[in-house]
């Protein structure tokens, strides 16, 4: 299969996901959700003067929705697919397997991240502490595509409870791994998001080691998600 | 050259076993594929689809593993035997993504718009399918696997559930689709459909291929016992009324939202049936028959029956 007809095959599935999206609900619930850190600042803003923990109070806040963003789009769409066994329509198709992962993330992953930079603009007006720093934006922007990329494998690991799986693992799972006090939290790729942010002063700071451990985990996934969905049955 | 061929092909499910030893040949033309529900039918149709794997033998479409070859996909049209679909979109929507992922990059919305005609959509084809009935979710289940125009079409249940005007009309359709020179495998497990599409059958029970050939002799089987239909609609009475008086009517049962009819005769039946419905305007909610007369005949062919 030429590399054009890969492309149009990938655009054909986001423009389907992107529609089905749009015509649903979850988009309006995680706008809803992705407005709860800027109704959290605005709190703070009119309790205390804004001061550097303010602001890492409400980053913690926008970790949080950008654990449940991926579950809600990401997750409960492939998740879905597979369990309503809509997937039959798709891999009766000439299309590769990875197609529809990747079509599936190239109309998910930019919403997730406009979402989660947006609200933590928005945040920063309500809670009226200094505008976002480029870094911390960037922070958002790689966790989000990397905790997609594990919801994304999940979903096709356990399609039935993907989005509830999901959202176990990113608040059960990675948030505490990634506050922990030992080396393990490198498996945390929220640690690595508050690494690449700078909002919280983090001892082994850098943002190549922060993006390098987005980067291995979330292609450790991806793998884990392409080698399943390459052997899923309909 | 086959267009289709199992070879001791198998399929389990965990310790259940789907498909068993399955060796078919399938040259082309209309074939009916006839078994309870549970009998692999659908198994059998997703393996030939490309959906699943044999867990042992092989599957081959134009010499090709359909699951493995994403080529040869192009050139097979599957309608799944269950509704769920994008229902968030449109018939024309749903019906031009299909035909964009089988390759029809350039005109896709005109194959989707053809297709929809050739199934009797054009009224319905801006309409979501959300709000579509049982018949015409069949009817763009059929457009999505006629869209990029396949050499084959596997067509899972394509009649259940269909009342019996749309019955016919879709019949009617697959028929013509036949004519045209596509080979067609319809699954179904009432005789009476498939033997309205074509003569050539294959009989599955169990997972086996019970026998293949003509559907004359399985109906001389079937026709020793009588023939259940079973129809949910707003006004039972009225059906059961216009039917009560019928010599191939052995026995009428009312049931919660319906009537269950007994016959000797389920062409003549049909018929009727269906001119009672469109005479007293009868709203009809489902329509099928219960597998228990096909059941006796699997039983017989089996042996089960003697024993």
């Amino acid at each position: 299969m030429s590399a054009a007809s890969s492309l149009s095959i990938t655009w054909t599935i986001a423009s389907l996901t992107l529609t089905r999206l749009v015509r649903g609900r979850a988009l309006w619930v995680s706008a809803m959700i992705a407005a709860l850190p800027i109704a959290f600042a605005y709190v703070l803003s009119t309790r205390d003067r804004p001061d550097d923990s303010t602001i890492v109070d409400v980053f913690a806040f926008e970790q949080l929705v950008l654990a449940v963003l991926p579950a809600l789009f990401v997750a409960s769409s492939i998740g879905e697919e597979i369990e309503d066994r809509t997937t039959t329509y798709l891999w009766s198709r000439p299309i590769p397997r990875w197609a529809v992962l990747a079509g599936k993330l190239l109309a998910l992953l930019p919403i997730i991240c406009v979402l989660s930079v947006a609200s933590w603009f928005a945040a920063s007006i309500a809670g009226a502490f200094a505008p976002p720093s480029a870094a911390s934006c960037l922070a958002l922007v790689l966790g989000g595509v990397g905790l997609s990329l594990v919801a994304a494998a999940i979903a096709t690991l356990v399609p039935k409870y993907a989005m509830a799986l999901t959202i176990c693992y990113m608040l059960f799972f990675d948030l505490p791994l990634g506050v922990m006090p030992a080396s393990i939290k490198q498996l945390s790729i929220t640690h690595h998001v508050r690494m690449i942010a700078d909002v919280v002063s983090i001892a082994e700071d850098s943002v190549a080691t922060g993006v390098t451990g987005i980067a291995t985990i979330s292609l450790v996934w991806f793998v884990v998600g392409l080698w399943r969905i390459r052997r899923l049955e309909a | 050259m086959s267009v289709v061929v199992a070879d001791k092909c198998s399929k389990w499910y965990g310790d259940v076993l789907g498909v068993s030893d399955v060796s078919w040949r399938l040259r082309g033309g209309i074939v009916g594929l006839l078994g309870p529900n549970g009998a692999g039918k659908s198994s059998l149709m997703k393996m030939m689809a490309g959906l699943i794997r044999p867990s042992r033998g092989s599957v081959a479409v134009f010499g090709k593993c359909p699951f493995s070859d994403v080529e040869v996909r192009r050139r097979i049209g599957y309608a799944p035997e269950h509704e769920k679909t994008w229902d968030e979109l449109t018939a024309l929507e749903l019906v031009t993504v299909m035909a964009k992922l089988a390759g029809v990059s350039k005109g896709s919305a005109v194959a989707a718009e053809r297709a929809l005609d050739q199934v009797g959509m054009t009224f319905a084809m801006h309409r979501r399918v959300k709000g579509f009935s049982k018949g015409m979710r069949q009817r763009t289940k059929l457009a999505t696997a006629i869209a990029h125009d396949p050499e084959v079409l596997l067509l899972d249940e394509p009649l259940t559930g269909v009342d019996p005007v749309a019955r016919v009309d879709i019949v009617d359709r697959i028929r013509k689709l036949g004519e045209a020179g596509k080979t067609i495998v319809v699954s179904s497990h009432v005789l009476y459909e498939i033997e309205a599409l074509t003569s050539e059958i294959v009989v599955i029970h169990r997972g086996q291929m019970l026998a293949e050939g003509n559907v004359y002799e399985i109906r001389r089987l079937i026709d020793r016992y009588p023939h259940r239909i079973r129809i949910e609609c707003d006004r039972p009475r009225t059906i059961a009324a216009a039917l009560a008086e019928q010599d191939h009517v052995a026995r009428i049962v009312f049931e919660r939202n319906g009537v269950l009819i007994e016959t000797r005769d389920p062409d003549r039946c049909y018929d009727q049936l269906a001119a009672a419905v469109l005479e007293h305007g009868v709203a009809v909610s489902s329509l099928g028959s219960p597998d228990n007369n096909l059941g006796a005949v699997f039983e017989y062919l089996t042996g089960d029956g003697r024993r």
